[in-house]
């Protein structure tokens, strides 16, 4: 029965493949390769090398909140579901399927016969068990607040929700959550919620990173910290994501400076994370080595502090949106390897729409100063902005410039720049020391609510004192709406009305790039907005 | 101070020459901090002339010197402001430093006992201490306590040079103090000032400037240093050649050069400057290493000529008696 | 500090060591002060872009570090006497751990900075010391002056420019291949010691090959000053009554020189070495920065930047350790050497 299935699935999977490839017309010598491999079960590329400069923060899945983590986690941990490469929705991993009962009560179905791979068999217990642990040991450096819909919420030894999770049998899984959420099918598919083994990881405390067993399809096979992780495939793994190579090689980075020459060099076959704009133009330029681009889900934006007198005045607000030339900024400050984001949530996520390029049109200081006039404001207006030098990159103060210059230039603004290391910077903007302040955000769920809620509710988690009700009343109602357009619809009127209240200020979204030689492959259908970076579909010819 | 004229005047040899370049460096340094704003054709910020932007990484040519870097400045006038800023700080950091260190290392040498014993014991440790790691950890602390980049930056080159001086000072006012003529002047009366400020002072001062402009080299050693690590002061604030490196470094690879050679060049040629002319001063103020334009002519009253090392070392016997 | 006459150098050693245990405490309350007084803390740095001031806080709490600065103090002083010196917050790294894992690459890279230090600065402080004032003199005075000027970063880039272009293929980066570092087994936990027991060739040259742009950048700028202090020893050996003695014997001037001017020249070196170190150190940082080298510098500057309170403070006490340990290694050899340093 096993293995009816396994043969069926390889069967389907390498006639889709050779369809494609003829389809493509066999040009470009993807679709050939992929037929050659796809019908054998193991792999054949030669190891590879990813080069970055993101640092891990914890291999267990209860105790880390970052990408370098996260990325390790997607390959070694299977998740209920997972969300393929450039896909939107998510997809069956470790569970065939997991469904709406109604909108607080969701059903998995485990795949028969998953192992971990040390052989122990992953069974529902197990992800009760992950989840569990992940809720209690609330880790000071992990993600546990993303299973707010599930915990008890208590301040001191939070644990799970009351009957939160059922476990009927080993392949079935029922979440009963504590308020609608159409989002938690996303959230099962963050690496917050990777499946562990019950009998190895303890529950009260974090497993050493070196120690961690997973189910996916690698497994970690040496780690020096912030040196080299090495992952070898896992034999126990039969789920769809088979890898290509049998070893990959991750090269941690302290600076970028060293990582570019590595990929000039060929020293590492792919460079992902993080290398500055003009680093990344000079390799294109150089021709050496290929820089692929995908879509990415990084956010820029600029706060309005509406607990102080100048930024109040709607119209003030309005007036420096209307000024703002996302152009030039993506041109001067990053070298054009930014993307204009005209709304608080970016592109490619259900029910986006760009509200800001529909209100306010192309940069226009005419109608920045009518905006101003019509509500008796008088001109220059001053305020001071803030931004921190090294937390966002040494960009932000390229930006931060242009920005301000922008608005000088229209002789509507006197602007005076400040700047603070980042740590003071967090409490010196809550407390009202800048006007307007830059921020950046990468999302946890690939959802537009989550650059929703955590903004425009009631001050955001940034307390910029905005509140508005009938954004609260918006946001409850698209959380519960089961209704894909009608909460589409919803969450393009929130967006309207940040256009109108101009909270903030969406500056761009980031690209997400990568640099490999030509011997690599698979790189491209990888980068887009989850940021995750599978390796399984990485292949490197010799 | 005309002694100390003199007694330059009078050495032979390179030391002499060596004394002379370091001064001509810094003094040009100097010339260009002073008179920034008549020298430098545009403002350490400013992007734009006349309503249009500079152009990005161009050329040095005739319209801009040393032509323009990534954040569209103008490099010539980045570093003659950048030698503003970096003799802000130096002469900040020095200045604090010797106001605190020299006195309290007299005033402790002096009183010995207990007190003497701890402050010693208290500045040796922080000497232990790598300085770029004190740095570090001050610029973090007080840069925004100040507001000031320029300020904190100076604040926390201090910190790490008053142990030397506090060294120096209270070594020297240890072996001073057991000197006849101070036993004389106690044995008159003079109260513990006097003697401090008449007797003690002129002696244990001789060795601070070559310290000193060691020590300015190292500060803005230093302070290029965090510049590159990115603690250091930001291009909105000042002009600050090793924040200007650190920008500089990946378009180097690019194969643009210029907006990494000239503020590198700059560092090179300050620090070359104070070095020198602290180990002129050093050979034209160390009796051992003095040569004179005199024909060498062995008296037997001339003082044992085999002293340890080249800097007047801490309790090794009296350091640069004229 | 010197004790009374007549004590025995056994006596010394062991004061000096005893005085090592207030030192590390003065250090370590030193630096415990300076950072929990700067502002921000380790998590603000690391999701105070994400979470709401009231997850900080819990987190925070989690940590106990909201509570009073001097119950946290007495708490770590605790904890440091029984030699605990904690996990990393950032990354829940034990302390012991993480000196152990970078420090054998930070001590291998300031053992070669030192050798190619001397290898560089000793003949060309001799040179310079035995021709006194002329133009030799002058150039490898400036050389040693420019070389501990120029900042060790943009040497550094500057040199990897150089290599890359002159030696393809030359490794510009990291102590090892990721093969070599893979298949190793780490007993010492210093790569180099490591590769040679494991009687692996190609590993070892692949090290010793990683070992050479790093040591060369630092050890330029260490060679500055072992230049500088060679001469003045030199020159001042060169004007000692014995070497007067020696020339008046007609003790022809090269044997001179060689036998009796540069011999003593060599011993206060050892000395500089010492007292140099927290120097070196400071360089390490910067070089390990540059050329991305696994060592504590690395470590130390990234968990600066997470205001991990534990791991700086772990990692400020290990430097000043070392520091302590080898000026006290260098007075030793001193005081056994130097008949005129009492004890």
């Amino acid at each position: 029965m096993y293995r009816a299935r396994r043969a069926l699935a390889l069967a389907g999977v390498s006639g889709l493949i050779l369809t494609l490839g003829a389809a493509c017309g066999g040009d470009d010598g993807d679709g050939g390769d992929d037929g050659d491999n796809g019908s054998g079960d193991g792999a054949t590329s030669a190891p590879w090398i990813l080069g970055t400069t993101e640092s891990i923060t914890a291999m267990d899945p209860a105790g880390s909140y970052d990408f370098g983590s996260w990325n390790v986690q997607y390959n070694v941990f299977e998740q209920l579901l997972t969300i393929p490469a450039s896909a939107e929705e998510p997809v069956g991993d470790a569970a065939e399927s997991c469904e709406y009962n109604d909108p607080k009560t969701i059903t998995c179905t485990l795949r028969e016969g998953l192992k971990f791979s040390n052989g122990d068999d992953l069974t529902s217990s197990d992800v009760l068990f992950s989840l569990k642990r992940n809720i209690e040991i609330a880790d000071p450096n992990g993600s546990s607040v993303l299973l707010y819909n599930i915990s008890d919420g208590a301040e001191e030894n939070p644990t799970l929700a009351e009957g939160a999770i059922e476990t009927p049998d080993d392949l079935t899984v029922v979440f009963h959550l504590n308020a609608a959420d159409t989002t938690f099918l996303k959230l099962l598919s963050t690496a917050t919620t990777s499946i562990v083994d019950e009998d190895v990881f303890p529950a009260d405390e974090l497993l050493a990173d070196d120690a961690i067993i997973g189910s996916g399809p690698y497994k970690l096979s040496q780690y020096k910290p912030g040196e080299q992780a090495v992952f070898e495939a896992n034999e126990t793994y039969d789920g769809p994501r088979t890898p290509k190579a049998d070893q990959v090689f991750v090269q941690y980075f302290s600076d970028p400076a060293p990582l570019k020459t590595a990929i000039e060099n060929g020293d590492v076959d792919i460079a992902w994370r993080t290398l500055s704009p003009t680093d990344i133009n000079s390799l294109e330029d150089g021709g050496k080595v290929e820089v692929i681009r995908g879509e990415g889900s990084e956010f820029r934006y600029w706060v309005w502090q509406l607990q102080n007198d100048v930024p109040k005045e709607k119209a003030v607000r309005q007036a420096a949106a209307q000024i703002i030339d996302r152009d030039a900024i993506t041109a001067n400050a990053y070298d054009g390897t930014t993307a204009p984001s005209y709304s608080i949530v970016p592109p490619g996520f259900g029910g986006q729409k760009d509200s800001f390029k529909e209100k306010y049109g192309e940069p226009d200081v005419d109608k920045a100063a009518a905006l101003l006039e019509a509500a008796g404001v008088k001109t220059p207006v001053k305020i001071t902005l803030g931004y921190t030098p090294t937390h966002y990159g040494p960009n932000a103060v390229d930006e931060a410039n242009e920005f301000a210059d922008q608005l000088t230039q229209s002789g509507l603004f006197e602007v005076k720049i400040e700047s603070t290391e980042w740590e003071e910077y967090q409490t010196l903007y809550k407390d009202g020391a800048y006007d307007l302040f830059i921020l950046g955000w990468y999302p946890d769920i690939l959802d537009a609510d989550n650059y929703l809620t955590p903004f425009i509710r009631d001050g955001g988690f940034f307390q910029n004192g905005y509140s508005n009700e009938e954004v609260n009343t918006l946001l409850d109602s698209e959380l519960a709406e089961t209704d894909p357009a009608a909460r589409e619809e919803q969450i393009g009127q929130l967006q309207d009305i940040v256009a109108e209240d101009v909270p903030l200020i969406p500056s761009w979204n980031g690209q997400n790039v990568a640099v490999t030689t030509d011997k690599i492959d698979g790189v491209q259908e990888t980068l887009d907005p989850t940021y995750i970076f599978r390796f399984w579909g990485i292949s490197k010819s010799e | 101070m005309r002694h100390w004229v003199r007694t330059i005047w009078n050495t032979r040899g390179l030391a002499r020459w060596i004394l002379l370049a370091g001064l001509v460096l810094v003094v040009a340094f100097v010339v260009m901090a002073v008179l920034a704003p008549w020298i430098a054709p545009y403002d350490f910020n400013q992007t734009r002339v006349d309503g249009d932007k500079l152009p990005k990484l161009a050329h040095p040519s005739g319209e801009h010197w040393l032509g323009t870097n990534d954040q569209f400045f103008d490099i010539w006038s980045r570093v003659v402001w950048g030698a503003r800023t970096a003799l802000e700080v130096i002469v900040l950091s020095v200045l604090f430093s010797i106001l605190i260190g020299v006195p309290l290392g007299l005033v402790s040498g002096f009183i010995g006992g207990w007190a003497d014993r701890a402050l010693v014991f208290v500045m040796d440790s922080l000497y232990a201490l790598p300085s770029l790691l004190l740095a570090i950890v001050f610029s973090f602390l007080l840069r925004d306590a100040l507001g000031g980049g320029i300020v904190a930056a100076a604040l926390s080159l201090t910190c790490i040079y008053i142990p030397q001086y506090f060294r120096v000072v209270r070594n020297t006012t240890v072996s001073v103090k057991q000197s006849v003529y101070v036993e004389a002047a106690r044995a008159i009366g003079a109260p513990p000032t006097t003697i401090m400020r008449k007797y003690l002072f002129g002696n244990v001062v001789q060795s601070v400037p070559v310290i000193g402009t060691l020590n300015a080299a190292d500060a803005l050693s230093t302070l290029a240093a965090l510049g590159f690590l990115g603690f250091g002061i930001q291009p909105t604030e000042a002009s600050e050649w090793g924040y200007d490196l650190s920008r500089a470094l990946d378009d180097a690879q690019a194969g643009t050069w210029w907006p990494a050679l000239f503020p590198g060049l700059a560092i090179i040629l300050l620090i070359t400057g104070l070095t020198l002319v602290g180990e002129g001063l050093n050979e034209t103020l160390n009796p051992s290493l003095r040569r004179r334009r005199l024909v060498p002519v062995r008296m037997p009253a001339m003082g044992p000529s085999d002293h340890y090392g080249a800097l007047p070392t801490p309790g090794r016997g009296p350091g640069g008696r004229p | 500090m010197s004790s009374s006459s007549g004590g025995s150098l056994a006596r010394y050693i062991a004061v000096r060591l005893l005085l090592v245990i207030p030192m590390i405490w003065v250090l370590l309350t030193i630096v415990f002060v300076l950072l929990r007084v700067a502002p921000g803390d380790p998590v603000s740095a690391a999701v105070g872009g994400k979470l709401s001031e009231d997850a900080l806080d819990t987190r925070r709490h989690a940590l106990g570090i909201d509570r009073p600065l001097i119950v946290q103090y007495l708490d770590y002083l605790g904890d440091v006497v029984r030699l605990d010196f904690g996990h990393t917050i950032s990354d829940n790294r034990p302390i012991l751990d993480v000196i152990r894992d970078q420090g054998g690459a930070t001590m291998t890279l300031t053992i070669g900075a030192f050798l190619f230090a001397i290898l560089i600065g000793v003949p060309l402080g001799r040179v310079a010391g035995r021709y006194r004032d002329t133009a030799t003199d002058a150039g490898i005075r400036i050389f040693g002056v420019v070389s501990y000027a120029a900042p060790i970063f943009w040497v550094g880039i500057m040199l990897v420019l150089v290599v890359v272009k002159l030696f393809p293929g030359w490794p510009t980066y990291d102590i090892a291949s990721v093969q070599t570092k893979f298949l190793v087994e780490p007993k010492t936990h210093v790569l180099l010691l490591d590769t040679i027991l494991a009687g692996d060739g190609e590993a070892v040259k692949d090290v010793l090959q990683h070992h050479v742009l790093p040591c060369f950048t630092l050890g330029l700028l260490l060679s500055g000053v072992i230049i500088r202090l060679v001469r003045v020893n030199v020159i001042q050996a060169l004007q000692g009554d014995y070497i007067e003695a020696a020339r008046a014997r007609g003790i022809p001037e090269r044997q001179v020189v060689r036998r009796h001017a540069f011999r003593n020249a060599l011993v206060p070196v050892i000395t500089v070495i010492g007292l140099q170190v927290a120097l070196t150190l400071s360089g390490a940082i910067l070089t390990e920065r540059t050329f991305n080298w696994p060592g504590l510098g690395t470590e130390l500057v990234q968990y600066v930047t997470a205001r991990d309170y534990v791991a700086v403070q772990g990692l400020v006490t290990f430097f000043a350790l070392v520091v302590v340990i080898v000026s006290l290694l260098v007075d030793i050899l001193n005081a056994l050497v130097d008949p005129r340093v009492r004890y």
